[in-house]
């Protein structure tokens, strides 16, 4: 680690590091702020919450199915979690523990996945699910999010780093390569499961485009695209407006209270490879 | 057991043909373990990037506009003589570029200074900050979109009742001025970047050995010294990394903003390569324009990808 050894260093870097926290969270703090307020303040420039209701929630409440978007994203973020947690395990299972013909080529197939843009191809998945009656639907919403490279790449790795002798006591104890993994692999690999897991839910929360693609029934659709059915309704309802938007922010940033130090994990994890 | 690589083992080797064994049906069977393992990821690689891909290439050299009932035109490369000829896809591939510049500050340079200056903080409140800074990570697009629409709107806003008005500055429309909605959805997204690129880089600067560090102040080099010699040089990698993640990945960051906010105008003023196939896909349904360009871009973005990669390892910087 380096240390700044001037004496202003520390205070500069105080300063600097205070303005930067207040450009971070003063449009979040903003949100929740106006989400609180009455119509005849809403224009204030006051930062301190004089005096609050929670009319805008009930309006929001009133004007959409929030509950039931709220479910539906909480349904589609914990299913591709889990769905891609369970392809990942298996697929960097396969590509850590063996050698086998074609396994740099499907390695390298999971890699090139990275350079393809969703907008890409967007149209063949949108004709597929269509085909399939799958518009409108959870598994619409969740199957063909299933397809991932970061988290193979990811487990590959840290399960490339376990030691080869656990593997062959296994087997000596006659442990098939189902029971090594589940019994032996699984539960070693709590950590980067966990921050994996975190990035899906937090990701998945937060998707906006696919959802926006396949559904178009305000029931049916996820609380990200009905925040921007909201926009299109009542654009200038502000107060409304930022409260949904707090509803649709509101569950990460819960999370974010609570496992604050997994979270940044997490993502530290996800950008050095 | 099948014979030991040093690294991994070798699936089991294929019985002989012609042998009915139960043996060897197992054998066979274990031959086919890592695939049967990674079957559930190949099939959704498979249906949902790969053959998407595929398809995405035939289409473009069909003429339709998605509706299953009506048919495929083959119009042969007309849909690309089209899409190149078209005025909106060199605006497209300006704004493309004008995104990617204009992000390099929040994901890199900005980041990367503030990491610098801050990196002597140490105690309880070092937490906080990190915290706080990174907060603005974890917001879906649309409700930074939506946000930002509120405090930027021209009358009503947090920017305009406590700058523009008590300054006696005039009204501004920030996403119809067609000069300033593409620099102001830059803004907004590097907003969202910032407090990830600046976790990336605080991370990279505690991996340099402080030895290194000090070894330099002793020999009376300046903050700026060590920081212009020793402690960005050894950050190559990392800098390296945030600018591929930006050159290949700008134009997707700001395409949700795009479509919450402008939609792509004033006049395409903010419009960029992604935007543009999602308007001719589903704005227009014109599937052969939108496949095409999609190609195009798919194939320039994998020749910029190339050269990134080749470039960072002929920069980079690595300490052992």
């Amino acid at each position: 680690m380096i240390r700044n050894r001037l004496p202003l260093g520390t205070i500069s870097g105080h300063l600097v590091l205070i303005g930067l926290s207040f450009l971070s969270i003063g449009p979040i703090y903003w949100m929740f702020l106006s989400s609180f307020r009455p119509e005849n303040e809403l224009y204030s420039t006051n930062p301190l919450p004089l005096s609050l209701t929670l009319e805008n929630y009930l309006f929001v409440w009133r004007s959409i199915p929030i509950g039931t978007m709220l479910l539906n994203t909480f349904l589609m973020a914990a299913l591709i979690t889990i769905g891609q947690l369970l392809i990942c395990i298996l697929a960097g299972y396969a590509l850590a523990r063996w050698q086998f013909p074609g396994d740099r080529l499907l390695f390298f197939a999971f890699l090139g996945t990275w350079l393809i843009p969703f907008q890409v191809i967007m149209i063949p998945n949108y004709v597929l699910l269509s085909r399939l009656g799958w518009l409108n639907t959870l598994q619409g919403l969740v199957v063909p999010q299933l397809a991932t490279a970061f988290g193979i790449i990811l487990l590959r790795q840290q399960m490339k780093a376990f030691p080869r002798e656990l593997f062959d006591a296994a087997a000596i104890d006659g442990a098939g390569s189902w029971r090594t993994l589940w019994s032996i692999v699984v539960p070693n690999l709590r950590a980067p499961l966990a921050a994996l897991a975190i990035l899906y839910f937090i990701g998945g929360w937060n998707e906006y485009f696919w959802p926006l693609l396949v559904t178009n029934k305000p029931e049916q659709t996820v609380v990200q695209v009905g925040l921007q059915m909201f926009l299109t309704q009542e654009g200038n309802q502000w107060g409304a407006l930022m409260a949904a938007a707090a509803i649709a922010s509101l569950p990460i940033f819960l999370l974010y209270l609570v496992l604050q130090r997994q979270i940044i994990d997490a993502f530290l994890r996800s950008g050095i490879k | 057991m099948a014979i030991d690589t040093p690294f991994r083992e070798r699936a089991p080797a294929s019985p002989r043909l012609g042998v009915r064994s139960r043996g060897a049906l197992l054998g066979r069977l274990r031959q086919l373990q890592p695939y049967l393992y990674l079957l559930p990821a190949l099939l959704a690689v498979g249906v949902w990037v790969y053959w998407p891909l595929i398809q995405t290439v035939e289409l473009s050299f069909y003429r339709w506009n998605l509706l299953p009932t009506r048919p495929k035109v083959p119009v042969g490369f007309d849909n690309y003589l089209q899409v190149l000829t078209l005025p909106e896809m060199g605006i497209a591939l300006r704004n493309t570029a004008l995104y990617v510049i204009g992000l390099l500050p929040f994901s890199v340079i900005l980041p990367l200074a503030f990491a610098i200056v801050t990196a002597g903080i140490g105690g309880p409140l070092r937490g906080v900050y990190r915290a706080v800074i990174f907060a603005p990570v974890l917001m879906a697009p649309v409700v930074v979109a939506v946000v930002w629409r509120w405090i930027l709107h021209p009358t009503q806003g947090l920017v305009y009742h406590a700058l523009q008005q008590p300054l006696g500055l005039p009204t501004i429309n920030w996403f119809r001025d067609s000069m300033l909605s593409l620099p102001v959805i830059v803004f907004i997204t590097g907003w969202g970047l910032l407090g990830f690129s600046f976790l990336i880089f605080t991370a990279g600067l505690t991996n340099i050995p402080r030895e290194y560090v000090e070894a330099a102040r002793i020999d009376g080099a300046s903050s700026w010294q060590v920081a212009r010699y020793i402690t960005v040089p050894l950050l190559t990698p990392t800098i390296s990394f945030m600018v591929m993640m930006t050159v290949l990945l700008g134009a997707q960051w700001v395409f949700p903003l795009i479509n919450v906010l402008t939609q792509g105008g004033p006049q395409d003023a903010t419009t960029n390569v992604y935007y543009i196939l999602w308007q001719f896909g589903f704005r227009s349904f014109n599937v052969g324009w939108s496949s095409a360009a999609a190609v195009l871009f798919f194939a320039g973005f994998g020749v910029l990808a190339f050269l990134a990669v080749r470039l960072i390892d002929r920069f980079s910087i690595y300490d052992t």
